[in-house]
């Protein structure tokens, strides 16, 4: 009879729009959450933070990789120091090896250099040293200063300064070198501070150009300074970091 | 940059059979949760109509009007489920044996009873529908994601034999990647044993309110069936 055929329909306002909308829209959040975490958490591990964005040692305009909202204290003082700077290279130049400098790193570098600007003269090593010695005093004595209040970011952060500093003043360029060019180290520290490896992660295509970036890193050999560091801030962040070194002051 | 591996990366360089795996996975996942939530809908709703009719059905409205209200639905393209649907059944079993004079009562009553328990039956069935594949999703999709990462795993140590260097730098990402396609079986796999059991734990509750409203309706038939006959006899 009818009622027969009444029960044995399917139901006639048949659920389907809902559901499939519901699938799809949860899929699509799950995968867009699971993607943006997967990729967010990787360069943390890989401390791709303290990775140094080149900077145009000549203008001194340093750029920084990670938009970190952190370091603005340490920011700020930056682009005032970065006027010495450029007056701070000039000398070095004649001397082919110490103008090509590049300044891979972070901000707090742009303090060692008024000091070579008096000595003209001075050679790599010795730049470099001075470049050191100024930074790890400023550093110590922000340090008791900032005590209260700095952020382990912050130290951390003048610390990469204080290593990119060094490892330009060891970076001597080959010819080929051309601007723009980009090789990516990477590094492994043990807590004294001494540089157990380095590895390229990405080339720059040319070799001479990766050879004076691993040259630079191994000639710098430790940073002693690091044993300042908290232990736990050290494992964070230099432990294993990136370097990166690119050229932005050549002709071309 | 080896090591900024995204999950998409992971699932677009896994092997074929991976990617096979992981693409049955994500179909399993989708079609589940479409289900759990069709199935959440339809639950909600007949559970609505539940309350609504036995509201109506106990506030002594006479059955012939009730049954008339129905058919008025029916004619309005709504469709009628659950208890009223088994209501339905029974009275119009009920109101055609009746008129046939040589039915006893039992007869009558009986007749009624066996077209409610067809009537629930379907009800049931309704209720159950794409349960079956819910359980089977949260039983089978570890094991088809573990196979996908088994083989995986198979894959990049094979790759490993063939390298002069060893290094775990080697087989991660065919490990991680591999891993990718257990993620994905679990998770499909979870919400499907979880949307199971509750599930199966409503249509339980609704076959137990179906049975007692069968029973109560049919009580009131019989009342109903005796009093017609009893009159009959008095008149004839």
């Amino acid at each position: 009879m009818n009622a027969e055929s009444v029960y044995a329909r399917p139901v006639v306002p048949r659920i389907i729009l809902r559901p499939a909308l519901a699938t799809l829209a949860l899929h699509a959040l799950l995968l867009a959450a699971l993607t943006m975490n997967f990729t967010s958490s990787e360069p943390k591990v890989i401390k791709a933070r303290v990775v140094p964005k080149a900077i145009n040692a000549r203008l001194v305009s340093a750029s920084e990789l990670q938009p970190k909202p952190q370091p603005k204290p340490v920011q700020k003082p930056a682009p005032k120091k970065a006027a010495p700077k450029p007056v701070a290279k000039v000398p070095p130049k004649p001397a082919p090896k110490p103008a090509p400098k590049v300044a891979p790193k972070v901000e707090a570098k742009p303090e060692p250099k008024p000091e070579p600007k008096q000595e003209p003269r001075i050679t790599d090593e010795e730049l470099a040293a001075i470049a050191r010695q100024d930074l790890a005093r400023v550093i110590s004595q922000e340090d008791e200063a900032l005590e209260a209040t700095a952020t382990a970011e912050e130290m951390a952060n003048s610390y990469a300064a204080l290593i990119q500093q060094t490892v330009i003043g060891y970076w001597s360029r080959p010819p080929s070198a051309r601007n723009g060019m980009e090789v990516e180290l990477r590094l492994q520290l043990v807590p004294t501070g001494e540089i157990v490896s380095v590895q390229v992660v990405r080339s720059s295509g040319n070799a001479a150009f990766d050879r004076s970036a691993m040259n630079a890193v191994e000639k710098a050999g430790s940073f002693p300074e690091l044993r300042n560091l908290p232990p736990d801030e050290f494992e964070r962040t230099f432990r294993r970091f990136r370097l990166l070194f690119r050229p932005e002051d050549l002709r071309y | 940059m080896e090591e900024q591996l995204s999950l998409l990366e992971l699932v677009l360089g896994a092997s074929f059979t991976v990617q096979l795996v992981m693409g049955i996975l994500l179909a399993a996942s989708m079609l589940s949760w479409y289900m759990i939530v069709q199935r959440f809908i339809y639950l909600r709703n007949a559970k609505e109509e539940a309350y609504d009719f036995e509201e109506r059905f106990w506030s002594g409205i006479d059955l012939a009007q009730l049954y008339r209200e129905g058919s008025e639905k029916t004619a309005d393209g709504h469709a009628i489920l659950g208890m009223e649907s088994i209501f339905r059944a029974g009275f119009k079993e009920f109101s055609r044996l009746a008129q046939q004079s040589e039915m006893d009562s039992e007869a009558i009553v009986e007749g009624a009873r066996r077209a409610m328990r067809v009537a629930m039956l379907r009800e049931e069935e309704r209720l159950e529908r794409h349960l079956a594949f819910l359980a089977s999703v949260g039983s089978t999709s570890p094991y088809i994601g573990l196979f996908g990462t088994v083989w995986g795993i198979m894959h990049s140590f094979r790759g490993l034999a063939n390298a002069t260097q060893a290094t775990l730098a080697t087989v991660a990402p065919g490990i991680s990647e591999a891993l990718v396609a257990t993620a994905m079986g679990l998770f499909a796999a979870i919400p499907a044993v979880l949307a199971y059991n509750r599930f199966a734990a409503k249509v339980e509750v609704f076959s137990n309110r179906y049975d007692t409203f069968g029973d109560e309706f049919s009580s009131i038939l019989y009342r109903q069936a005796y009093a017609l006959r009893a009159k009959e006899r008095k008149a004839g």
